[in-house]
């Protein structure tokens, strides 16, 4: 395996874990206390972990996969939690602080770094179409 | 199709699939997992009394809330006598503390009568003194008249007032008389609380108590202040700034940036959780868990630490 590969999946999974300790500690501190927010906290929390811990020894497209769903899942929380309301919870700005900040530069990092690594996937799958035509 | 390959070249072999499979389930497996560590902790954090600090605290309180005396419904159909237990509970403290805070809904209806009776319950804490924010229902018809009356000795305002203690500068705010759809304090207040802590320097311990929070904990059912982003804006200079409130009838945490947000729960009855339900109407338990939702708050402070230390007891 590539030296570089293996990096990029262990920023990866550093990102990942990131977003589920940002999520686990808001989950823990009052968080849980929130309909559906709190679930959806502690979901995002022990996925990311998981996801993250299992990054470290595989490579799978299927755990990058779930990675970027994560990432895609806490971003579009937020996201809406900013704008119309998430379950009827709303938050400002980048509060709590500094845990929204981090959460977007996990996520965004996470979702950045997962498209890095299909992209030699997509370069074979063009060459190898291009070849068979 | 054969047990290896597909014919497709973009396919993938059953071993793939069923190496996907597995790397999928075990995910799975160690969400559920860690899911269930993580709410663990969150339980035995909430029923653990948080950890003392190491050095002797330099200012021991109580925080009480929400006792709603008047109030008759099966959520509680005995509030006096719930509100009388947590005052034997603060009297059995092994300490006295320096003084007990009540943020608000003391009475239920604001009658003369339920202010006479929350005043002479409370007349019999073991404390120095005997702090008090008003609730949106001590207010009901008068705007806070008579519990100005009662509680409004030495306020300024609609009840607002400040006090230093132990090195710690206490505020007590008022956000709900101007009650619409969510707190709100008003140009003459907030001018008040610019002033007031424009001669404190930055690193004294600030700690603000309120009835309605001052943090958007769910606005659409108005536990919300709609003008607390500028009260907070003159505390953003203080190392550590620390809010306590109540009419949530729960426990709640949250901290932005300096400030740490602390919702307390109720001596009365529970309020659903945020967004559970249509509207936060008394929530009626089964038999013998309503202690378990009601409480009191100790907050410990340790001169040199940032942060105070709080504990909070379910009625026993």
């Amino acid at each position: 395996m590539k030296m570089k590969d293996l990096l990029l999946r262990l920023v990866l999974a550093a990102c990942v874990a990131g977003t589920g300790w940002v999520h686990t500690d808001l989950y823990l501190n009052g968080y849980r206390s929130i309909h559906v927010i709190g679930p959806s906290f502690l979901l995002t929390g022990a996925g990311s972990f998981a996801v993250a811990v299992l990054l470290i020894f595989s490579n799978s497209p299927v755990l990058r996969l779930l990675a970027a769903g994560l990432a895609a899942g806490a971003l579009f929380g937020f996201t809406l939690s900013r704008t119309v309301g998430f379950f009827g919870f709303t938050e400002t700005g980048l509060n709590p602080a500094p845990q929204a900040l981090l959460s977007l530069l996990f996520e965004v990092g996470a979702l950045a770094l997962v498209a890095v690594s299909f992209v030699p996937v997509m370069m074979k799958a063009r060459t190898t179409s291009v070849v068979a035509r | 199709m054969t047990d290896a390959q597909t014919n497709d070249p973009h396919g993938m072999t059953r071993r793939q699939l069923l190496r996907h499979t597995a790397w999928f389930g075990s995910a799975v497996v160690l969400t559920v997992v860690g899911g269930e560590v993580i709410s663990q902790i969150g339980n035995s954090n909430a029923a653990a009394p948080v950890p003392a600090a190491n050095d002797a605290p330099a200012l021991r309180f109580v925080q009480i809330s929400d006792s709603h005396i008047g109030f008759n419904g099966p959520a509680n159909m005995m509030v006096e006598q719930t509100f009388a237990e947590a005052i034997d509970m603060i009297n059995a403290l092994p300490y006295r503390p320096a003084f007990v805070m009540h943020t608000g809904d003391l009475t239920h209806l604001s009658t003369p009568d339920q202010f006479d009776q929350v005043k002479q319950m409370m007349s019999e804490l073991k404390t120095s003194e005997v702090h008090t924010v008003p609730g949106e229902h001590d207010g009901v018809d008068d705007k806070g008249a008579k519990y100005r009356q009662f509680f409004g000795k030495g306020t300024q305002g609609a009840g607002w007032y400040s006090w230093d203690m132990a090195g710690v500068h206490f505020i007590s705010l008022v956000n709900t008389l101007g009650l619409e759809s969510m707190g709100h304090l008003g140009t003459d207040q907030l001018e008040w609380l610019r002033k007031d802590v424009a001669h404190l320097s930055s690193d004294t311990s600030i700690v603000v108590f309120s009835h309605i929070p001052l943090f958007a904990m769910y606005a659409k059912w108005g536990w919300s202040t709609d003008d607390s982003v500028q009260a907070l804006s003159y505390l953003k200079r203080f190392a550590s700034v620390t809010c306590l409130n109540g009419h949530v009838h729960q426990l709640f945490t949250k901290t932005e940036g300096n400030v740490t947000f602390f919702s307390a729960t109720t001596t009365a009855y529970p309020l659903p959780k945020p967004g559970d339900g249509p509207a936060p109407t008394p929530v009626t338990l089964p038999a013998g868990k309503l202690h378990s939702a009601l409480g009191v708050r100790e907050v410990n402070y340790v001169k040199g630490n940032e942060r105070l230390a709080l504990k909070d007891v379910r009625l026993t």
